[in-house]
């Protein structure tokens, strides 16, 4: 069977996780592979957790990432990337901002934020690179677009050609704010090497 | 990017997006909705289409009796909703089926297994045989494209509405769809056929005779019909499967038997029997409740697998693992002891605002459909029914008929579901003596399913301007003597105005108006901070759930501490109002 390529983007909503993995699946189809991409909307601008996935390859069945079969997780926030880290494969890449968000919603008896979420990330995963996201996209100009800087790192992990990516962000950004976004994802596409010796 | 009329070529659609182009391709003229998840951006789509006339309805009966109109005079039509809008449009619905159609008519449910965003997951095939109207099931994208323009031609065809039926896996899932051009079918107008369209018993009679004989048309059509075929495989497990479903076996049992069905009622018998005959072990794979495995097992049919009962959530690759027996590895388990992370009211939320104060009055809160549902968690945990779209005035009414009583209680709907059908209950409010508050959460717009129009909001599905239906005047014409307009963010006046409606013993409704935030970017905000020397740690602030306002009490510490996160801070001073010591206080005060 010819290889399949499983992404998933998890986050908060409001944090622009939809945007991201359309540019993702954008950028598989314009590399001409078949392309399946879910999500669930809905409540996603209302702070709650949100998770889209995408899949690429010859011929794509299951929208649905089998279990255990993510390629890349792209995380957006610490814990979030927390609560899909045992969906990596043997082998797999997580790719995570190193923001720490709290849930909004304080339910009784919930734990609390798990401080040591960066440790925990790395004793689940075997491969972790975290981004200060953030950071990287105030440099590119706008704190909003840390999604793209988290794009541009997961762009040096894929067998996608750059000008796919290029192409996925010009398709799916208002032209307003597609130079930012063009900086942001060179900063997270630049990242890689710093990161790899770390 | 990807719309409904988007150059011919290849595109990346989600299945709501297919279903729109499909039936642009088809022609469609009039199409129609409520939205609700997951079916919400099939009219968007169809509302970029100048071609198309697309509108929302204020509800989904009106939207179907709208559809269904068009057909009668000669277009392409269709009407599309959640799952539980069709309960809604049943009614027009079973006596279409009588009717029939002129121009075609294709009616999409969009189910919610799973009940991401929704009350309950009921399995909508059912209405297929209630109806007894053809059922297709698509299993991507392309398929909902496809099925969506097929509809049209078979309602031509067998003179009948064509319920489409897709899941939030196919609405939301995005795969790639091949475009073509759109062909036009202009309206050939109203003729006058009474023995078609006036369903008197007299009428009605002779046409469910006809809605039989077509029944057994169409399942003499489904036995060659091109939507159900044969993916040949192993002999030796053979699987009957539709929809979403269909994706899943492909993944965990790639090579076996499938006869994947599309039109799935009425059901090929004989295409059924021969392929059960081909195959040693037999399969029904299928998402919610045994819809294809009752009728195949009433058929004397042999399945390898116990009876199904009614299944509750979503399949997924590894459910339908499970569900034929195939072998998994074993995976690590999710980390536990984690945070949930639920959605939440957003800060500068007016119905927040408007929760809080009733929080205080301690009443029962007959609830909604709405974000405003989102207040039955904590910390605010104001909301005590939540039933189907304009429930809230009703229930309060039984509540009152029951107990006697209408001091301790109110309904809160907003303005969209209000429109949608909350006008009647207040009406029965009225007729029958009863003294309720009713509380509208006016937010101008339907801001759950990602803020569309409604007749109150005064633009239309395109964006244009129309007549704005005024809220306080529908009140006030079906008899409701007192009501008023607060801004929720006034604290004491929405406060005072609530405490008086209570009092009184005739009804009262009150319309809490507060455009939604998220729609009110522009808005100049001026974010708020706590003052450590004044405030006294009561943590009052904390129990109104703004995601703004952060406890940051040190471990092991009574006296609480809390810090307001300026980036989330919309500005809207309601936690300034609740705090006793005067404590927050804005930063940049307004002239």
């Amino acid at each position: 069977m010819s290889k399949i390529t499983n992404i998933a983007i998890a986050g908060v909503g409001g944090q622009g996780i939809i945007l991201a993995s359309d540019i993702a699946a954008q950028a598989a189809l314009r590399a001409g592979h078949d392309v399946k991409k879910n999500e669930v909307h809905g409540m996603a601008q209302r702070g709650g957790a949100v998770v889209s996935e995408i899949r690429y390859g010859k011929r794509i069945y299951s929208p649905l990432i089998p279990d255990g079969e993510v390629d890349v997780l792209m995380a957006l926030e610490m814990l979030e990337g927390l609560r899909h880290a045992h969906r990596v494969r043997a082998g797999g890449l997580l790719i995570a901002d190193d923001l720490r968000l709290p849930p909004a919603v304080r339910l009784p008896d919930a734990p609390g934020y798990p401080e040591d979420v960066g440790e925990r990330l790395r004793s689940i995963a075997e491969n972790v690179v975290v981004v200060p996201a953030a950071e990287l996209a105030r440099r590119a100009g706008n704190a909003r677009a840390a999604n793209t800087v988290l794009i541009g790192v997961l762009s040096r992990h894929v067998d996608l050609p750059v000008d796919a990516w290029r192409s996925a962000l010009t398709t799916c950004l208002r032209p307003s704010l597609l130079e930012v976004n063009l900086r942001a994802f060179a900063l997270g596409r630049r990242r890689r090497k710093s990161a790899a010796k770390r | 990017m990807s719309s409904a009329d988007a150059p011919a070529g290849c595109a990346l659609l989600s299945g709501d997006e297919a279903i729109a182009r499909g039936a642009f391709e088809a022609g469609v003229l009039v199409a129609t909705a409520y939205p609700g998840t997951p079916a919400t951006e099939i009219l968007e789509a169809l509302a970029a289409c100048p071609e198309v006339r697309a509108q929302w309805a204020p509800n989904e009966k009106v939207a179907l009796e709208v559809a269904l109109g068009a057909s009668f005079a000669g277009a392409r039509a269709m009407a599309s909703m959640k799952h539980v809008g069709l309960n809604v449009a049943s009614d027009p619905l079973v006596t279409a089926s009588y009717t029939g159609v002129r121009g075609g008519l294709l009616v999409v449910s969009a189910d919610d297994p799973g009940m991401h965003s929704s009350q309950n997951e009921q399995d909508n095939r059912h209405y297929a045989h209630l109806a007894k109207v053809p059922l297709l099931e698509p299993s991507d994208s392309q398929e909902a494209k496809h099925f969506a323009a097929l509809a049209f031609e078979l309602s031509e065809r067998f003179d009948t509405p064509v319920l489409l039926r897709i899941t939030t896996r196919i609405a939301h899932s995005k795969s790639v769809v091949g475009l073509a051009a759109r062909t036009e079918h202009p309206a050939q107008g109203f003729a006058r056929d009474p023995a078609k369209t006036v369903m008197v018993p007299g009428h009605a009679r002779r046409r469910h005779e006809l809605v039989e004989a077509r029944m057994v048309a169409l399942t003499e059509y489904a036995e060659t019909c091109p939507l159900n075929r044969v993916d040949k495989g192993d002999a030796r497990v053979g699987i009957i499967v539709s929809g979403v479903a269909y994706q899943y076996v492909k993944e965990v049992r790639p090579r076996a038997s499938v006869l994947k069905l599309g039109l799935t009622h009425p059901l090929p018998k004989k295409l059924i029997r021969t392929f059960a005959r081909s195959v040693q072990r037999l399969y029904v794979v299928e998402e919610l409740d045994p819809f294809l495995e009752g009728q195949i097992r009433a058929m004397g049919v042999k399945l390898a697998h116990p009876p199904s009962g009614p299944r509750t959530g979503e399949l997924s690759p590894a459910a339908v693992a499970r569900l034929l027996g195939v072998r998994r590895r074993k995976l690590p388990a999710a980390v536990g002891g984690l945070p949930p992370r639920p959605p939440a009211l957003c800060p500068g939320c007016g119905h927040r605002a408007l929760l809080t104060v009733l929080k205080r009055f301690q009443v029962f809160v007959s609830g909604d459909i709405g974000c405003y549902t989102l207040g039955v968690q904590p910390p605010l945990q104001t909301m005590d029914t939540c039933v189907c779209m304009g429930a809230s005035i009703g229930l309060a009414h039984g509540i009152e008929k029951a107990t006697g009583r209408s001091d301790n209680m109110v309904a809160v709907i907003g303005d969209s579901t209000f429109v949608h059908s909350g006008i009647t209950p207040l009406i029965d409010v009225i007729y029958n003596r009863g003294a309720t508050t009713v509380i509208i959460l006016d937010n101008e717009t339907v801001a759950m399913t990602g803020h569309q129009d409604h007749p109150a909001t005064g633009k239309t599905a395109a964006g244009e301007a129309t007549h704005r239906l005024v809220l306080e005047d529908v009140c006030r014409a079906v008899g409701v003597e007192h009501v008023s307009v607060v801004d929720p963010y006034d604290v004491r006046a929405t406060r005072d105005t609530v405490a008086a409606a209570l009092e009184r013993a005739e009804p009262s409704v009150i319309i809490a108006r507060r455009r939604c935030v998220l729609l009110d970017r522009d808005r100049v905000r001026h974010p708020f901070s706590v003052e450590a020397e004044r405030c006294i740690g009561c943590g009052k602030c904390l129990d109104h759930g703004c995601p703004a306002i952060a406890d940051v009490t040190p471990e092991g510490k009574r006296r609480k501490q809390v810090a307001i996160v300026a980036e989330l801070c919309a500005g809207c001073g309601v936690c300034a109002q609740i705090c006793p010591s005067g404590a927050i206080v804005e930063d940049t005060p307004r002239e």
